[in-house]
């Protein structure tokens, strides 16, 4: 395993035994997995898998059955005596939450307000900042994503990349200290999904925390620090991406490899 | 001519109480309608089971009847209104049970990606209706909230029954004192004139949050 040597203060999403249903299909399975601070991980596998219910339990848009979650050291979730999963206050679920970001496929960005105002929005009606704060912020954020010129905008107008890019900022405004991708670039044609990736592949050359579930096997190669590779509820094989593509061990994930980059 | 004028000047003070009426009723019952929107929404089964019951009652029997009931009936249970608090209240309840729909149904049609962003930015659950999805949902139901206003504009003439001079009464007083029926259709051009507004005042409200829309 690559990552025992690091220390538990850098682990930012500690996730052990996690099990979630939807009604009496079972969708997770017993996953143990943990993204230190600083990592990139890149999470494949075909559709069905589970990676986007692996994600969104993650932030507890999905709620899990059993196991455990902490974030930054802090217990989201965890089993009771029973063994079923049991939540902590929703209070401190939402300072928790508050450490995490999330970018969606289909971009989610709300329609009845500028770029800018999009990218406002949670820091003062969420955090309380005044315009004077977080305007600069909210600026140089779309400096960042290369969209400063569209700032007055409304995201109708703009393209799927960059509707996605305004996202990324978006989630960012919050100052969040990892950033969850539910597949960023499903919805986008291969030119458009060209400069997300390269949004976010500046981000990961800044050292923030991400997990992305994708399907783009050359991002998941060149960017990812850690591939994890899930079918069938489980997670089948993890490993640094260098690794995973060069060395894949188990059948499963060769027989996915071969499919996806022939 | 100077007969039409004199039928006119008398026609304006009758449209005067159909227009009070009328905004009135429209200022109580947009709020009413979506308190009681949220509140079907709501995770509260008694809650939501209350205001389905409500929006049943209110558009399951007629108007008039509810005019009736809050004018003639309610007295003998101990409440006493004048005719236009009468009036009011049965025209508010009546209509906030429409818009209540109406609003329901443009809440429901905001996708599921808004909440989910929303909550994930850190929202609560008011601060994500307050600011994300009721200002989407008014842009989307202004169509059919249109409608309704127009509706009541003409329905408020059912106000005869308790004998209050608005604009429709006034005229029937006069062709039946006069055996003239130019008032009928002086009515008809008040009327038109009212909604002509409302439809201009929403045609503006549609193009002010049609910058938005896809």
């Amino acid at each position: 395993m690559p990552n025992t040597s690091i220390d538990n203060n850098d682990i930012m999403v500690q996730i052990t035994g996690l099990k979630k249903k939807f009604g009496d299909l079972l969708v997770l399975d017993n996953i143990d997995l943990n993204i230190c601070r600083g990592e990139v991980v890149a999470i494949l596998g075909p559709s069905g898998s589970g990676k986007s219910t692996l994600l969104r339990c993650m932030n507890r848009l999905e709620e899990i059955d059993a196991g455990s979650i902490v974030v930054a050291g802090e217990t989201l979730v965890k089993n009771n005596e029973k063994g079923e999963a049991q939540y902590t206050t929703p209070e401190q679920a939402r300072t928790i939450l508050s450490h995490m970001g999330m970018v969606f496929q289909q971009f989610n960005l709300f329609p009845h307000m500028s770029v800018i105002d999009n990218l406002m929005a949670a820091p003062k009606i969420v955090k309380g900042q005044t315009d004077d704060e977080i305007r600069p912020v909210a600026e140089e954020l779309l400096k960042k994503v290369g969209l400063y010129d569209k700032r007055e905008v409304f995201p109708a107008r703009l393209s799927g990349g960059q509707q996605q890019r305004v996202a990324i900022a978006r989630a960012l405004a919050m100052r969040p200290d990892i950033l969850l991708f539910d597949e960023p670039t499903s919805a986008l044609d291969p030119e458009l999904t060209i400069e997300v990736l390269k949004t976010i592949r500046q981000l990961a050359d800044e050292k923030m925390t991400m997990a992305v579930v994708t399907h783009e096997m050359s991002f998941a190669r060149d960017v990812a620090s850690r591939v994890v590779f899930m079918a069938d509820t489980h997670i089948i094989e993890e490993n640094t991406s260098q690794e995973f593509f060069r060395n894949p061990r188990e059948e499963r994930t060769k027989s996915f490899l071969k499919n996806m980059l022939d | 001519m100077e007969q039409i004028l004199h039928t006119s000047a008398l026609m304006l003070e009758g449209s005067k109480v159909t227009l009070e009426i009328f905004l009135l009723t429209l200022m109580m019952a947009l709020p009413l309608g979506l308190l009681v929107a949220l509140a079907r929404l709501s995770g509260l089964g008694v809650l939501r089971w209350a205001m389905e019951f409500y929006i049943w009652i209110m558009r399951g029997t007629p108007l008039m009847l509810q005019l009736l009931f809050v004018y003639f009936a309610l007295p003998m249970v101990g409440v006493k209104l004048n005719d236009i608090s009468s009036a009011l209240l049965a025209f508010t309840m009546n209509y906030a049970a429409y818009f209540a729909e109406i609003f329901r149904a443009g809440i429901q049609s905001i996708p599921r990606g808004q909440y989910e962003a929303s909550k994930t930015l850190g929202f609560t659950y008011v601060q994500t209706m307050r600011h994300i999805i009721i200002p989407q949902m008014v842009a989307r139901v202004l169509p059919p909230v249109s409608n309704e206003t127009i509706n009541l504009v003409k329905d408020t003439s059912l106000i005869y029954i308790l004998a209050m001079n608005d604009l429709l009464r006034v005229a029937r007083t006069i062709v039946q004192r006069e055996f003239d029926m130019t008032p009928f259709f002086i009515a008809a051009v008040f009327y038109l004139v009212m909604t002509f507004v409302l439809t201009w005042v929403f045609k503006k409200l549609e193009a002010h949050y049609a910058k938005y829309i896809d």
